[in-house]
């Protein structure tokens, strides 16, 4: 992709990367807090909470860990796979359905879809509170992947649609022609098209599943099923004298959000490129 | 991501597809509908029956009543209309930094993953993180006066007049690199043309951006804006509940309606009342929503007027 | 894109469909002891305050399981902010722990007033409840008792730090006059007199204890005011504010107290920035050997302001076990609660925690250390820990609120009463057993 910047003045080059550098500053700097206060002592931290740690001290890590660290970690994984999968799943046949056929009250059904978007979780609680009792649910993962699942599909489903919507007519046409059946063309035409978008949709949803604490909070109210975030909110109570633990729970709590990012970054970068492009 | 915003002008062959049997759509759409449905649809009409009774009994509009009335419930709506307004703010961050990440190519995947981090912390650790900062004997105090800035130096969470300013500058920091990313990528999509004119013409570098790519990415701009606005109405509890210990304290500086809500269901033991309040909530974005399918059906036509 | 209304209409009968709901009932137990393997589950609080009583609680549970080895017990220790939110969740789902923690007085009487608890006189005798401290008046309810003390907070005590007092030329003060002079001098010199933290909360409700306990006669002047005979604005109940705006004037706080929690800020007494502090009566003896022992450290009531009958006495609540209402074992849950309280039990706590059991057959004279001693003796004759007697939807939205308000300089002490009184009134509409509730609970 070419660049237009014709005129490099070095003034305008000058303050464009004094602004970045500034924002890069803001942006990192508290995770630089972060990162190097979980190797630092409580005493190092509140002496010089800004000059890097004098050594690896790896207290921090071990107290944070040896918590219920690793049952979190596994609940929250499980919780982001099988919901973020499932909206996956199930959001690209709902959006196959919108985009390929014609039918009564499609575009008011996309649009109650769509407009479900604004809700808020926190009005879901407690009629879902009291379902979850009713079905003894309560404290299960199940429970809380089906909800995230349903807060999630809206804005999946409405993303797929219309992406779907905009893949050219003539290729799925030679493929009719070909005597492939709807679901075949699904599967081996529309569905390897959209990796970019179903990237994009992953990551989005990835995050946020892996963030949500509200749900989470009430649903899950034993320890060994709580997530990740209950568990560290509930961390920071328990080791508010302890600012190292708290730190090194914070780092490990988004170390697998760095990887993922890190690994996908092409393809959300890319998915969200491709939307536009093919979206217009 | 454009296309997200013009769903009826991108059905165009419909005349062709319509031969196609309508029952069939049925059994795609029918499972995820089921679970929007089952989720949604149950939530609502339960809610509903919920904020009419009280104790087992139907009592009419009385919860309502209870809640309207109750000026921390008005306080947290105010609140969240506080963070509201903080939108523009937020798409206009995103938008100068698109630009200059744009024009910029030394650096830029490292600046541009820079901004974006903080995006994807988690709210909870970016709340903790914050909570030490902004200590009156915090990271932030300390790193002002030892820079001579002394007189910068606030409670930041500890004063009821700029708690709540002090949390939306959090909410800011970590979704700012998601807007970034989406101009980004769709500033990159446009075609160089628009600008070789414009260079030509000798216009600068803010009357090229704010003149040709502003409206080039309109459409981009109205979706981070609505996705941020929900952000301000519906999901800030995050932020609040760590950032303030669950209180939405100091005094009620930082009640959010969400908070209220959860208090009311989960501290004080009024789920009556929290289903009331959360009635009031899901009435309010649905008028949200309606005003902006307005507004954004006017920007569209007017966009494709000119 | 419109809304279409069938479209609407044809989602809400589904919504409807799906909201036809069944509900299911369960049978309550017999009454003779279960002989059949059963489970029992525990949520508590309390290590935050009494550390070791995590270790304790296991021990008790490991004991109690030899002797009854067809029951098995589970505990969850809860957060300090998430203990409440996790029992209306329970209570919502009528499912969760047999045997739940409360804090003292309101905090036993709420659950019981909603249904949540049975009342744990049911299963325990007269005689064996009258010798659990703090019982009948704070648990008690027109002749039943809700909820079984476990362990005494003796509330709460000023810990004063003499050497820092010395080393200013100082005292420890016993009037609340001399306690001024004390912030007057020590500000002047940057050292805080009172370390305090009132991000969380709950300190709030501390101070109201100690300052606006100092003026009333008994709780039950608590009481009229929550049900409406007399007013939070009324100088008796009002007086306290004007004083804490005082101490806030005469820079008595760390002038951070709004941007710390609690527990940090006590740490500011452990290392030795702060001459005095408040803590937990049950953490009391663990923060003197912390901050140098008896020799540095001396543990006061708050001093009087005033001279009504609570005035510079100690306040006393204690923290209880509850029976829930959806337990299928009351009779074993009470049955363990009943061992808690055996002489070995009450011994083992002393010596795990150091605190004090909520019981009256502990022998005091096995306490070695002066301070504690005094500390254990002023609870057994404590002033009622008047926090606990007012709703705690009062304590969260006016105390709590007020006192950051106050400290933060934002009100003065004539506007936090008057909320306090809105609040009040406010609450007496919202909540509409509350006056009913607070009537029964005087009588």
């Amino acid at each position: 992709m070419k660049k237009n910047t014709a005129r490099k003045l070095p003034i305008a080059a000058t303050l464009r990367y004094t602004l970045l550098s500034f924002m890069a500053f803001m942006a990192l700097a508290p995770v630089y807090v972060m990162v190097s206060g979980s190797f630092k002592t409580q005493k190092q931290f509140l002496d010089s909470p800004l000059s890097p740690p004098s050594g690896f001290n790896l207290g921090g890590y071990k107290s944070a860990w040896s918590d219920s660290f690793p049952t979190w970690l596994l609940n929250s994984f499980l919780i982001v796979t099988f919901s973020v999968i499932l909206t996956l799943a199930l959001a690209s046949l709902a959006a196959w359905g919108f985009a390929r056929f014609p039918f009564k009250g499609k575009e008011s059904l996309l649009a109650i879809i769509v407009s479900l978007m604004v809700v808020p979780p926190v009005v879901l609680l407690i009629p879902l509170f009291k379902l979850g009792v009713t079905l003894s649910l309560i404290s299960t993962l199940q429970i809380v992947v089906f909800i995230y699942m349903a807060l999630m599909l809206p804005f999946s489903i409405y993303m797929l649609t219309n992406y779907f919507k905009s893949i050219p007519e003539s290729i799925i046409e030679s493929a009719s022609i070909d005597g492939a059946s709807t679901f075949q063309i699904f599967r081996i035409i529309v569905l390897p098209l959209s990796g970019a978008p179903i990237a994009t949709l992953a990551v989005v949803n990835l995050l946020w599943a892996w963030n949500e604490l509200l749900l989470a909070l009430v649903f899950l109210q034993s320890n060994e099923k709580k997530t990740l975030m209950v568990g560290l909110t509930g961390f920071q109570s328990r080791y508010s004298l302890d600012i190292p633990t708290v730190m090194a729970g914070m780092s490990l709590a988004t170390l697998p959000l760095v990887v993922a990012y890190l690994f996908g970054q092409r393809y959300f970068i890319s998915g969200l490129t491709a939307g536009s492009t093919k979206g217009e | 991501m454009t296309s997200l915003l013009r769903p009826k002008l991108s059905g165009g062959n419909s005349n062709r597809r319509s031969a196609l049997p309508s029952r069939e759509a049925l059994y795609w759409i029918a499972p995820a509908c089921a679970v929007i449905i089952f989720i949604f649809g149950y939530s609502i009409v339960n809610l509903i029956t919920q904020s009419l009774r009280y104790d087992g009994d139907w009592v009419g509009f009385e919860n309502f009543s209870i809640v309207i009335s109750d000026p921390l419930f008005l306080v947290a709506l105010r609140h969240n209309l506080f963070l509201l307004s903080a939108v523009p703010i937020l798409v206009l961050i995103a938008f100068i930094l698109a630009i200059t990440l744009f024009e910029t190519r030394r650096g830029m995947r490292f600046y541009r993953s820079a901004v974006f981090l903080p995006y994807i912390l988690p709210i909870p650790v970016v709340a903790v993180i914050f909570g030490q900062i902004y200590q009156l004997n915090g990271v932030l105090n300390t790193f002002l006066s030892s820079i001579g800035l002394d007189f910068l130096i606030q409670d930041w969470l500890g004063d009821p007049d700029i708690a709540l300013g002090t949390m939306g500058s959090v909410i800011i920091w970590k979704e700012v690199g998601f807007g970034v990313i989406l101009m980004l990528a769709h500033l990159i999509s446009l075609p160089t043309e628009t600008y070789e004119a414009a260079k030509l013409d000798g216009a600068g570098f803010w009357r090229t951006h704010f003149v040709i790519t502003r409206p080039a990415i309109k459409t981009t701009l109205i979706f981070y804006a609505v996705i941020e606005s929900i952000t301000m109405v519906s999901w800030v509890f995050n932020y609040v509940y760590v950032m303030s210990n669950g209180l939405g304290g100091p005094g009620n500086a930082t009640m959010v309606s969400e908070l209220y809500i959860y208090r009311m269901a989960f501290q004080n033991n009024a789920p009556e009342l929290a289903a009331a309040a959360s009635v009031f909530l899901f009435a309010i974005t649905l008028i949200l929503l309606v005003a902006f399918f307005k507004i954004q059906r006017r920007s569209i036509s007017k966009t494709f007027r000119s | 894109m419109k809304l279409n209304k069938s479209a609407i209409v044809y989602s809400a009968v589904i919504a409807l469909l799906l909201t036809a709901c069944s509900s299911s009932s369960e049978d309550s137990a017999s009454d003779s002891f279960p002989t059949e393997d059963l489970t029992l589950n525990i949520s508590w609080w309390g290590e935050q305050e009494a550390p070791g009583a995590q270790k304790w609680l296991e021990e008790s549970i490991a004991l109690y399981q030899e002797k009854h080895p067809n029951v098995t017990i589970n505990h969850t220790l809860q957060t300090t902010d998430g203990l409440l939110p996790a029992f209306e969740a329970a209570a919502a789902a009528q499912a969760g722990p047999d045997i739940q923690y409360f804090w003292g007085a309101i905090y036993s009487q709420q659950p019981g007033w909603d249904g949540h608890i049975a009342p744990i006189s049911d299963y325990l005798s007269k005689d064996e409840l009258s010798n659990y401290i703090n019982a009948e008046v704070e648990s008690g309810f027109q002749g039943k008792i809700w909820t079984a003390p476990w362990y005494v907070n003796p509330s709460f005590p000023l810990l004063v730090r003499k050497d820092i007092l010395a080393a200013n030329g100082l005292a420890v003060p016993s009037t609340w006059d001399d306690l001024m002079k004390v912030c007057d001098v020590l500000s002047a010199k940057k050292i805080t007199t009172l370390a305090g933290g009132v991000k969380d909360g709950w300190f709030g409700g501390w101070i109201y204890s100690v300052l606006g306990g100092q003026s009333l006669d008994s709780q039950a002047d608590v009481i009229d005011a929550v049900v409406g005979n007399s007013k939070f604005t009324d100088p008796k109940h009002a007086k306290w504010w004007s004083k804490l705006e005082e101490s806030r004037d005469r820079k008595c706080w760390n002038n951070d107290i709004n941007s710390l929690e609690l527990y940090q800020a006590q740490q500011r007494f452990v290392d030795g920035k702060a001459a005095m502090t408040f803590t937990a009566g049950p953490d009391a003896p663990n923060f003197v050997k912390k901050a140098g022992g008896d020799e540095k450290v001396t543990i006061i009531a708050m001093p009087a302001w005033t001279d009504g009958p609570l005035a510079g006495k100690m306040g006393t609540t204690s923290h209880t076990f509850g029976i829930t209402k959806w337990s299928k074992y009351p009779q074993v849950a009470a049955d363990f609660i009943k061992f808690t309280h055996t002489t070995e039990r009450l011994n083992a706590w002393y010596a795990t925690t150091g605190s004090m059991p909520a019981d009256s057959r502990f022998d005091v004279s096995q306490v070695t250390s002066a301070s504690t001693k005094a500390l254990f003796e002023s609870a057994l004759d404590g002033a009622p820990y008047i926090e606990s007697f007012i709703p705690a939807q009062l304590d969260a939205d006016a105390i709590f609120k007020n006192v950051q308000l106050l400290l933060a300089g934002k009100v003065n002490a004539t506007q936090a009463a008057a909320d306090t009184q809105a609040i009040m009134e406010r609450l007496r509409i919202s909540d509409r057993k509350l006056v009913e509730n607070f009537t029964a609970w005087s009588k």
